[in-house]
């Protein structure tokens, strides 16, 4: 015989059935009264398995462990209150899949009894997103740090750790991590004052350099970028700083090696220029004798094969030192 | 033209740097050869450049007794191969770059010319930087003056003028006590 509905009755089913929640009605002893469509696709268990029955939380939570902690802490919930909200579980589908549920519940008398009405919001899509972000964020190859409205730290990443020597737990919630990392009083001031001039005319800055102490006390140089981000008035600003230490000393080096070999090649040539032409006046002086001749022009021959030895010295230098060299220069000075 | 060495600085024992440019840093060697030779010294030449035959007759016409120098050649055995050292006149090193010799070479000629007026005179910091690293021959340079300093000689480093990288500049001017620039 086909069960009939009064109107009240249809729309509270058609609502229960068409929500993209889990809805699910638990009697006294967990057993579900009611167990909506959202509830059969998220889970993969139909309605059919799981009514009048107690044994879908063994299915949705086949750990032993983990049911029993899930459990305890509902329990703790409900001494003082008789509902929970946002209690984040994750649970076992049907088809094995883990899913992040967000519960929240009431419970209600319905002719004397005691109904729990639970609502499961599956957020696993938005925790993804979030683990996913926190991890890029973490994981990035750069200092990341979100600072707020008041100054204080919201977001210090590991590299940001790495690269200071100042954990989170150190820095997090609290303003005072640049006095530690620019502990010259001048030099903080010089480069807060180039900050809020920067940030004055254009809210953000790109590459500005400073250097750093870190925890141990060793000098880093950081290129630093910042964005503004946020809504409605309030704002955070999200600073990126990409620790240029090593290609700034490469740079050094490159720069005083060039001037090196400069030097080891001008100076020499000069040298070389200037005692054959001095040669050349001895000669015609005839003040030379011909094994004198000899070992002057040997010696200068030497010299010059000596410096063309450094300048191919110097130019394979170059192309290792620098792989920012343009390919087309790279050509040239490989030959 | 003044003197290129003050005299009382060379009685001092001072260390000189002579900076001058490639077209007439030979002509400033000959001129402090002259100079030192007149106030008594006896110089003896370290020779990077010209081998020490060469060297000995521009000396000598332009009037440098040669009985006061005797020279540290590194120039002719790098270049002819064999050479044999003349006592007191000259001593060869097979090559410009081996520090170790001229260093040996260096330290032997002194002592042979102990008790007496002498000074050293290097010829040249710029010739050495075909061979040399500038941080060789600062090393080299660092060597020799504490030397010259322990056995209370004088001792003078010639160099061409200009582009000396700073750093060696640096480092030529704290191990000496007076930088003259010839132009």
């Amino acid at each position: 015989m086909e069960k009939v509905f009064d109107s009240h009755s249809c729309i509270e089913a058609g609502i229960l059935d068409n929500a993209l929640v889990m809805i699910t009605v638990l009697g006294e002893k967990g057993e579900v009264i009611a167990w909506n469509h959202a509830a059969e696709t998220i889970t993969g268990h139909s309605r059919k398995e799981v009514i009048d029955s107690n044994t879908i939380w063994k299915e949705l939570y086949p750990d032993r462990e983990y049911r029993a902690r899930i459990t305890g802490k509902i329990s703790d919930i409900l001494k003082t209150n008789n509902y929970f909200e946002n209690l984040e579980t994750t649970i076992r589908t049907r088809s094995g899949e883990s899913r992040i549920i967000l519960w929240n519940t009431k419970t209600i008398l319905v002719d004397g009894r005691k109904r729990a009405i639970a609502v499961g919001l599956d957020v696993t899509g938005e925790r993804e997103a979030k683990t996913f972000r926190e991890s890029v964020i973490d994981n990035a190859y750069v200092l990341i740090t979100v600072i707020g409205p008041q100054g204080s730290i919201l977001v210090w990443n590991k590299a940001a750790e790495m690269i200071t020597g100042y954990t989170p737990a150190e820095v997090i919630g609290r303003r005072d991590i640049w006095k530690k990392i620019y502990p010259d009083t001048d030099y903080r001031r010089t480069v807060t004052q180039k900050i809020s001039r920067i940030i004055a005319e254009r809210n953000y800055f790109e590459n500005l350099e400073t250097t750093i102490v870190t925890k141990t006390g060793e000098r880093r140089i950081l290129s630093w970028n910042t964005r503004q981000i946020g809504s409605a008035g309030v704002f955070h600003e999200i600073a990126i700083g990409r620790d240029i230490t090593e290609q700034r000393m490469a740079e050094e080096s490159l720069v005083a090696y060039m001037t090196e070999m400069t030097m080891r090649l001008s100076q020499p040539v000069g040298i070389v220029s200037t005692t054959l032409l001095e040669t050349a006046e001895l000669v015609k002086a005839g003040l030379l004798t011909s094994e004198e001749m000899v070992t002057v022009l040997q010696a200068q021959a030497r010299n010059t094969a000596q410096i063309a030895e450094n300048i191919r010295e110097f130019q394979t230098a170059i192309v290792e030192k620098n792989g920012s060299i343009p390919e087309a220069y790279r050509k040239f000075l490989e030959g | 033209m003044p003197d290129v060495i003050n005299q009382q600085e060379l009685e001092q024992k001072k260390i000189f740097l002579i900076l001058a440019s490639p077209a007439t840093i030979r002509e400033r060697n000959i001129e402090i050869i002259r100079e030192i030779s007149t106030l008594g010294y006896h110089t003896v030449v370290i020779t990077t450049n010209f081998p020490y035959s060469v060297l000995s007759k521009l000396y000598a016409q332009k009037g440098v007794s040669l009985d006061r120098v005797s020279f540290i050649d590194a120039v002719t055995r790098n270049s002819i191969g064999t050479a044999e050292n003349i006592p007191r006149v000259v001593r060869y090193i097979n090559n410009p770059a081996n520090l170790t010799d001229m260093g040996i070479a260096v330290t032997e000629v002194l002592k042979e010319y102990s008790g007496e007026k002498v000074c050293i005179m290097y010829d040249s910091v710029s010739t050495m930087l075909i061979y040399l690293s500038s941080a060789n021959i600062s090393k080299f340079i660092h060597f020799v003056t504490n030397k010259l300093r322990l056995m209370d000689i004088s001792g003078i480093f010639l160099a061409v003028e200009k582009g000396l990288d700073p750093m060696l500049m640096m480092q030529l001017t704290t191990f000496v006590d007076t930088v003259v620039d010839t132009g």
